[in-house]
């Protein structure tokens, strides 16, 4: 397993914490989203750093109350196609302007490693170490987007327009 | 024209080095055909019963001149000669070799062509009106507008792994020739009471195994605000679409689901949070692609040619031709010319690699170097000044695409069927040039009238047989291959959906009944009356009595 930083923050994997296990003192964890809404507040009291790990069908709405108090989400794609999980990155940064790390986990292949960095995400985690080189290069392949993100990204409509700043008027 | 600058290059350039090194780590083995397989299909590379298939994209069926002899090249290189358009507007080569892919997209990106998104979950190649720019009865170009969406939808960072593939369809003209109301999203373009531009914005069509009709989902939308307001519906479909049943996966089952109002509100809600981030190009863009479509400079010409006037009196085949494959263009002295793809006997859609050339002479000759493919899987030459009609019908017929039935029962659309598709129940090919063969008279043809056959051979429904006015749907029971007759249907602005008529027939039979509805019709319609709207008025029962009764 390899961790790699698509934006070039650093990076350290962070310990699951087991069902039923409370964190010890000032640790860093990473607890499923389904326990952070059960109850939140022990948590946080006792955690150093909270991450949450949330599968790709979960609504962003609800990590509304929680993201303020969040160091890390990690979006768990159970297929690379499982495209929810870009629009979850999105709704991270757009709607709910969480400033801490996004991470991508599970399948996903070398050939989404820009698709994950316009949507949102920090890293992402390699199970097969194979892969990393792939990512690597994947990640410098494109120079120019056709569509503005939410990651401060411009489509290259912009660029070529002598970087015209106002969008047509309504 | 849209023509690629340093920016649209570099991205088909890049895409290109990229699966070039893919094909190479699948050959060398490095990656298994799972691993290959989501990124061939994202280079448009799918594997068919007999060998890999490239679909190439031709965006929203225009292209030049070049770009045809191109394909014709490719063709005859690295294909068996000939190639397939498809009815979104595309062109498929059959016979590929996987390690030849690369060099094809290579030629491709030459002359400004690619392969991205013609396959997988993500947006497809937008089909439009096969003679916009070109036609009478068009609002505006909405090409121009198609190429926006090309570009903002290409290797878009959220929308490249939807539930299921999306489509889109846009016309300009208040005559839909670009069945939008049979899309994920369907655009026609609207002039407000201010008189300015914009659209009616419909979602939740599709035809597969649950045909629906699209739905309107915003009056008007201005024009500066397309993209965003793409944005905000996609959204709402990555998010919400199901993606635990690829047969309920499309856009159209969620706005089933939720409801059109429902989904208009969630959009209109997203919306209005998302307007005003740069998500649409700025209006300097807009005009830098609108240039690009401007109006050809025609001189108006006369209307009547004494040369086509006497040669439609001496001859039947080309006067047909006149009358079925022209239609008026928007400056006097001037039609566009469809060109049948669809031979009697012949195998609808495809094309030999000469007669690519031959179209693409002719375009660079009489049509301002432009060539269209239409959603029902012909050849158009726009522009076309109407005293050069019989010199472009000779070359035409001298190489077998004279055929005179645009509009006609022949002219059918097609899919590939069980002879190529992975996918298909049964063969659509051999029924088709059957059908072709019994209905090939000219004069019985065009007594027939107006006629929209459409065949698929599965349930996917590739041959739009959902939107035919007669469809025909090939299906698998025990072994056997059926083919069942659905009348009613339409893919135009009075869209409607074809009906089952009853149980189906063999190969043989399905002529036979072709030629009993046709028959029920020629003896029901009034004067003048077109074969759906004698449908529409008398019902299916019965064509259903004279199809299954004497039988």
């Amino acid at each position: 397993m390899t961790l790699l930083s698509l934006t070039g923050i650093d990076v350290r994997d962070w310990a699951l914490l087991a069902e039923d296990e409370l964190p010890q003192e000032g640790a860093s964890v990473l607890v499923p989203l389904s326990r952070l809404l059960d109850d939140s507040d022990k948590l946080f009291q006792v955690a150093g750093k909270v991450g949450a790990l949330v599968p790709t069908n979960a609504d962003y709405t609800a990590l509304e109350s929680l993201c303020g108090q969040l160091a890390l989400v990690v979006i768990d794609f159970p297929a690379f196609g499982d495209g929810r999980g870009f629009s979850l990155g999105v709704r991270l940064r757009k709607d709910l302007g969480f400033k801490g790390e996004v991470r991508a986990r599970g399948p996903v292949m070398p050939d989404q490693a820009l698709f994950l960095l316009r949507a949102g995400f920090d890293s992402v985690d390699i199970a097969d170490d194979s892969r990393v080189e792939a990512f690597r290069s994947a990640l410098s392949r494109f120079d120019d987007f056709y569509q503005s993100d939410y990651t401060g990204g411009r489509a290259l409509a912009f660029a070529r327009n002598g970087n015209a700043s106002t969008r047509a008027a309504s | 024209m849209y023509a690629y600058d340093k920016f649209d290059h570099a991205m088909v350039d890049t895409r290109v080095a990229e699966f070039r090194d893919q094909v190479e780590r699948r050959v060398k083995g490095e990656l298994t055909e799972e691993e290959f397989r989501p990124i061939r299909l994202m280079n448009g590379l799918y594997l068919q019963l007999h060998a890999y298939m490239l679909r190439v994209a031709v965006p929203y069926g225009t292209m030049s001149g070049d770009q045809m002899r191109r394909l014709a090249h490719i063709a005859r290189k690295y294909d068996k000669g000939y190639g397939h358009f498809t009815t979104r507007q595309n062109i498929q080569f059959n016979w590929p070799k996987l390690s030849e892919t690369p060099d094809i997209l290579e030629e491709l990106a030459e002359v400004e062509m690619h392969a991205i998104q013609t396959s997988g979950n993500c947006i497809r190649n937008v089909t439009s009106d096969q003679f916009a720019g070109a036609t009478a009865d068009e609002i505006a170009d909405p090409r121009p507008y198609a190429e926006l969406l090309r570009q903002w939808s290409s290797f878009h960072p959220e929308f490249s792994f939807l539930p299921r593939k999306f489509k889109f369809a846009i016309t300009g003209a208040d005559t839909d020739r670009a069945a939008v109301k049979w899309h994920d999203i369907g655009l026609i373009v609207r002039k407000n009471e201010a008189g300015e531009l914009g659209f009616e914005v419909l979602a939740g069509g599709g035809m597969g195994r649950t045909p629906v009709i699209a739905k309107t989902i915003r009056e008007f939308l201005p024009e500066s605000d397309l993209l965003s307001y793409m944005e905000a519906m996609l959204r709402v479909y990555n998010e919400q679409g199901r993606r635990d049943n690829k047969y309920k996966a499309r856009i159209k089952i969620l706005i089933e689901a939720m409801g059109a109002d429902e989904f208009a509100r969630q959009t209109e809600a997203e919306w209005e949070r998302i307007k005003d981030a740069h998500i649409d190009v700025p209006k300097e863009e807009v005009a830098r692609i609108k240039a690009f479509f401007a109006p050809p400079p025609l001189e108006v010409l006369p209307k009547y040619v004494p040369a086509v006037e006497e040669l439609s009196k001496k001859n039947f085949v080309f006067a047909a031709w006149v009358k079925n494959n022209t239609n008026a263009h928007k400056v006097p002295g001037y039609v566009n010319v469809t060109i049948s793809l669809k031979p009697h006997g012949g195998i609808p859609g495809d094309a030999t690699a000469e007669q690519m050339d031959l179209v693409a002479a002719l375009a660079d000759e009489y049509s301002q170097a432009e060539i269209r493919v239409s959603h029902e899987q012909n050849l158009i030459l726009p522009h076309v000044a109407l005293r050069d009609l019989p010199a472009i019908w000779a070359d035409l017929d001298d190489a077998g695409l004279g055929t005179a039935n645009v509009g006609l029962l022949t002219d059918m659309i097609v899919c590939p069927g069980l002879d190529y598709c992975a996918l298909a129940n049964a063969r659509s090919i051999p029924i088709a040039q059957a059908i072709t063969k019994r209905f090939g008279d000219m004069r019985r043809l065009q007594d027939i009238g107006p006629l929209k056959v459409k065949m698929s051979g599965c349930i996917n429904s590739c041959g739009h047989h959902h939107a035919g006015h007669i469809g025909i749907l090939g299906v698998d029971r025990k072994g056997q291959e059926l083919y069942q007759i659905l009348l009613g249907g339409s893919g135009a602005e009075d869209a409607s959906k074809a009906g089952i008529l009853g149980p189906g027939f063999d190969e043989h039979g399905i002529v036979d009944a072709l030629e009993k509805v046709v028959a029920v019709y020629l003896g029901e319609r009034k004067e003048g009356e077109e074969f759906l709207a004698t449908y529409r008025r008398i019902g299916a029962e019965i064509f259903k009595e004279a199809i299954y009764d004497a039988a």
